[in-house]
């Protein structure tokens, strides 16, 4: 019953929403009002019969039910027997840059020209009408982290999105990170990849030492550029390849770098560490040998996809307890909802709570596992004070569903994004309505 | 072989007695050496898919087969107990759709007709790909022929017993299976070389055409049959021909047709062709579009196998809803959920949960989807699939409700012995020694599609 109150207060007030064609819903001026619920807040643990209050787009208030001002008028959701917490991040997708992916007319994954194109921003190509991003959205994925296929060596720069909204709005930072890749996959030109054409670089060596050359050839840049400043007559002609890596090697924003192997992590973190990047490492799902190692960098780590295969000898389990691992040393980590076998598949993004179910399975503690997909993604690149948690002064991105996140069985009720009641509505919807 | 070993207490020894004349020396037969006799499982929620859910029920197996199931069991004394207070047993998982331990070798993509390709030939018993599925519970595999043919190779029934021999591996008295195509994979394979098929028509008429040709074929042979039993002399016999005794097979009903097939229209254009030809569908694979003519579909007699929620990686998996397995099972249709993958393949329970999410599937709805109806799709439903006294012993005890992504797998039995065993130090394998052959690749988009 309460169900089905629910779904008919959400019926009641999408209709003018659905009626009016193109018209996204805005966030309603009047405040709205959780209550009932079990409130996993992330920051601050769980909070049985909770009451959590939006207003302007913002979560207003948090707390056990009598301990929170709600304000008059406001709109009542009752969440009885329901489970709240915070949107979902997942911290690497492809979406907007791919909607088929055996069609690659659909496909802006990456360029191929070259390794080091540290000059290609994801939000050029960013496709805000994609149908992927509903279809995660119906999960409880409010935000995501979009990043350029993994092809090169520096393959271009991350852009912050949530999940809802005109272009402008999805658009909540662009360059917030560098994507780099590290190991096997990038020789392509060494005759290993398509045409079998052999051009430098061909191996791991010379795809290191390329990329010195470039934070050098940047270095020497940035001196030229700086000595041309103080002659104001002087023409000079900027590189946008050189000038996008400035910010990086500065270290004012993170370098993701995507990297499998543990002597590849040992290698790249070498040449990191020479050059101050301020890194944040990817994937490292053979990297078991070198837990140790990583923990002491301290830095973040995602965890991506958790379903990589093991090598042949290892043990069944040896990339499921992978997060467990390198939590129980005190490495802040995420999970992505990356499928297995390298490529970012965002088609499956929905799935990114069980990943972290997956985790949670084999070792990790479930507190962490949520934190692994809401705040700790959240922090490491740059939002920790808008998103990931039920804190009153944050974006009110918070998402209402039937049992445990984590689990595949639960299914999600509702979505809030800047306080906006968001349809759930997908082109999957329609097609199971249509022949119901 | 040793001499069939009776278990001493009188009960059994009467029972066993009573059930020798039908399998006789049935564990060493097997070469089942070392397993005990009789198994007790004591205490689990047991879920039987065949008739409910036990809360503390009991299992008992005996000589590698399920003895009795319920809330006790007539057990002998001198059984081995195991403890499983807390714990989930249910039938070993079955995928339906593997291509698995074949080492690449999924597709002789030389020819859009291949159907005298059998797959075991390419089966690599020491593949790590078995031994992860296994430590996924999966216990049944049939591992088929890929998809860039129309009419592809003849599939190989596997239970996954790692550790032991090739031939033991096999899943014996197993019907045949061979494995069509349909799509934009052969029209793909073919169209970039320039050869026919290209299109969905050359697809369509490349099966006729081979189809004709194996009638041909047959008319010859009972033409010469004719011959030999009118007693004529001097008749030349027509030659073998091992493609067009496979296809014969599939006219004669010898193998169950197994459809890689993505779009409505397509299902419904293949069952016409199997009509004009007089073959039945057993199962069509992948199936996505199977929600928009379940009714049509179900009147066949045909299942599916497909996935719980893949969508968007080609154009012809564009209108794939989660909601198809559940929709599907309602309009009448035997659905089950399969890997085609050998990363899905170690959660195929967990796959089965997310119906309970996407329609609201009952958990026996759901555990169904991953045992008894694939094991009716590869035609072993009489075997394994169920909790019920005559099947063979294919057990999992899972630590947690194995509709749950939490769920792992803790011990797998199957034919009565224990393979996996996750609280052992190492691989928690019962019976591998020496090196694993690495897997075939990991991706998880199509991987069959003959590129």
């Amino acid at each position: 019953m309460k169900l089905l109150k629910l779904a008919v207060t959400a019926i009641a007030f999408l209709a003018p929403w659905v009626a009016a064609t193109q018209d996204r819903p805005a966030a309603s001026s009047q405040a709205i009002v959780i209550t009932g619920g079990k409130l996993l807040t992330v920051s601050h643990g769980t909070i049985e019969n909770g009451v959590l209050v939006i207003a302007d787009g913002k979560i207003a208030g948090v707390g056990a039910a009598g301990s929170v001002k709600v304000p008059k008028g406001a709109q009542v959701i009752d969440a009885k027997g329901m489970t709240v917490y915070p949107g979902l991040i997942d911290p690497e997708t492809n979406f907007g840059l791919t909607e088929i992916s055996a069609d690659d007319e659909t496909n802006d994954l990456e360029e191929r020209s070259d390794e080091i194109m540290p000059h290609m921003h994801v939000a050029d190509a960013f496709h805000a009408e994609t149908d992927l991003i509903p279809v995660a959205r119906l999960n409880g994925i409010t935000n995501a982290v979009v990043a350029p296929a993994s092809g090169d060596t520096i393959a271009g720069q991350d852009l912050f999105i949530q999940l809802y909204g005109n272009r402008q709005q999805m658009m909540l930072g662009n360059d917030v990170a560098l994507a780099m890749n590290y190991g096997a996959e990038q020789r392509r030109r060494g005759g290993r990849g398509e045409g079998g054409k052999s051009k430098y670089p061909s191996t791991r060596m010379g795809l290191i030492t390329e990329l010195r050359q470039t934070i050098l050839d940047t270095q020497a840049y940035v001196a030229k550029r700086d000595a041309a400043a103080k002659k104001p007559d002087a023409e000079f002609k900027r590189d946008l390849k050189y000038e996008a890596l400035i910010p990086y090697l500065k270290g004012e924003r993170p370098v993701v770098i995507g990297v499998y192997e543990s002597y590849d992590v040992e290698t790249i973190m070498k040449l990191a560490d020479e050059f101050h990047l301020k890194v944040i490492l990817n994937h490292v799902t053979h990297s078991q040998e070198v837990l140790d190692e990583i923990a002491k960098y301290k830095v973040p780590v995602i965890i991506g996809s958790i379903y990589d295969a093991p090598r042949a000898n290892e043990r069944y389990d040896a990339v499921f307890s992978l997060p467990a691992e390198l939590a129980k040393r005190g490495v802040k980590i995420a999970i992505s909802s990356a499928d297995a076998g390298g490529p970012v598949s965002s088609h499956s993004s929905r799935n990114l709570p069980y990943a972290a179910g997956m985790a949670a399975a084999y070792g990790l503690p479930y507190d962490d596992a949520l934190k692994a997909i809401t705040l700790n993604v959240a922090e490491m690149f740059g939002f920790g004070d808008k998103l990931g948690s039920l804190d009153a002064g944050k974006m009110a991105n918070v998402v209402i569903a039937n049992g445990d996140p984590l689990d595949v069985r639960t299914d999600v009720k509702r979505v809030f994004i800047q306080g906006v009641d968001v349809p759930l509505v997908t082109r999957q919807t329609k097609l199971r309505d249509e022949y119901k | 072989m040793g001499s069939c070993k009776l278990p001493s207490h009188s009960f059994v020894r009467l029972f066993a007695v009573a059930l020798l004349p039908l399998a006789p020396c049935a564990m060493t037969a097997s070469g089942q050496q070392g397993a005990s006799e009789d198994i007790v499982f004591k205490g689990a929620t047991v879920m039987t898919v065949s008739h409910g859910t036990i809360e503390h029920g009991a299992v008992w197996i005996h000589a590698g087969k399920i003895a009795g199931v319920g809330e006790t069991v007539p057990a002998p004394q001198g059984a081995t107990v195991v403890e499983a207070t807390g714990m989930w047993l249910t039938p070993g998982i079955i995928d339906p759709h593997s291509h698995s331990a074949l080492d690449g070798d999924v597709n002789e993509a030389t020819s859009p007709v291949t159907p005298s390709m059998h797959m075991i030939d390419a089966f690599d018993n020491r593949s790590a790909d078995l031994y992860r599925a296994l430590a996924g519970g999966v216990t049944t595999e049939l591992l088929l022929h890929g998809s860039a043919n129309m009419i592809g190779g003849q599939a190989v029934v596997i239970k996954n017993k790692f550790g032991l021999d090739r031939d033991a591996m096999l899943f014996k008295g197993a019907p045949g299976s061979i494995k069509f195509a349909s799509g934009e994979n052969p029209k793909r394979v073919y169209g970039s070389r320039d050869q026919l098929p290209s299109t969905r028509m050359g697809n369509f008429e490349v099966m006729r055409m081979a189809f004709e040709d194996a009638r041909h074929y047959m008319a010859e042979w009972d033409a010469y049959d004719a011959k030999i039993k009118k007693g004529e002399k001097d008749v030349v016999a027509p030659k073998r021909d091992l493609k067009l005794e496979a296809l014969a097979d599939v006219l004669r009903g010898k193998l169950y047709v197994q459809i890689h097939c993505y779009r409505a229209d397509e299902f419904l254009t293949e069952e016409a062709i199997a009509k004009e030809y007089g073959y039945k569908i057993r199962a069509f694979h992948h199936a996505l579009e199977m929600y928009k003519v379940a009714p049509e579909i179900a009147a066949d007699g045909t299942a599916i196998a497909t996935f719980a929620d893949w969508w968007g990686y080609k154009d012809e998996a564009r209108d794939a809803i989660p909601w198809n397995a559940v929709m599907s099972m309602r309009k009448g249709v035997r659905v089950a959920l399969k890997s085609d993958s050998d990363d899905h393949i170690r959660r195929l329970n967990s796959e089965a949960g997310k119906m309970v999410h996407y329609g609201g599937a009952t958990e026996d709805e759901a555990i169904k989807m991953v045992t008894l109806n694939p094991a009716w799709i590869i035609g072993v439903e009489d075997r394994v699939g169920s909790i019920d006294v005559g099947k063979d012993a294919d057990i999992v005890l899972w630590n947690h409700d194995p509709l749950s992504n939490y769920a792992r797998a803790m011990k797998v039995y199957i034919d009565g012995e224990l393979f996996f065993d996750a609280s052992t130090t190492g691989w928690g394998t019962t019976h591998f020694t020496g090196v694993m052959h690495d897997g075939g690749d990991f991706g998880s988009e199509d991987q069959e599609d003959g590129q």
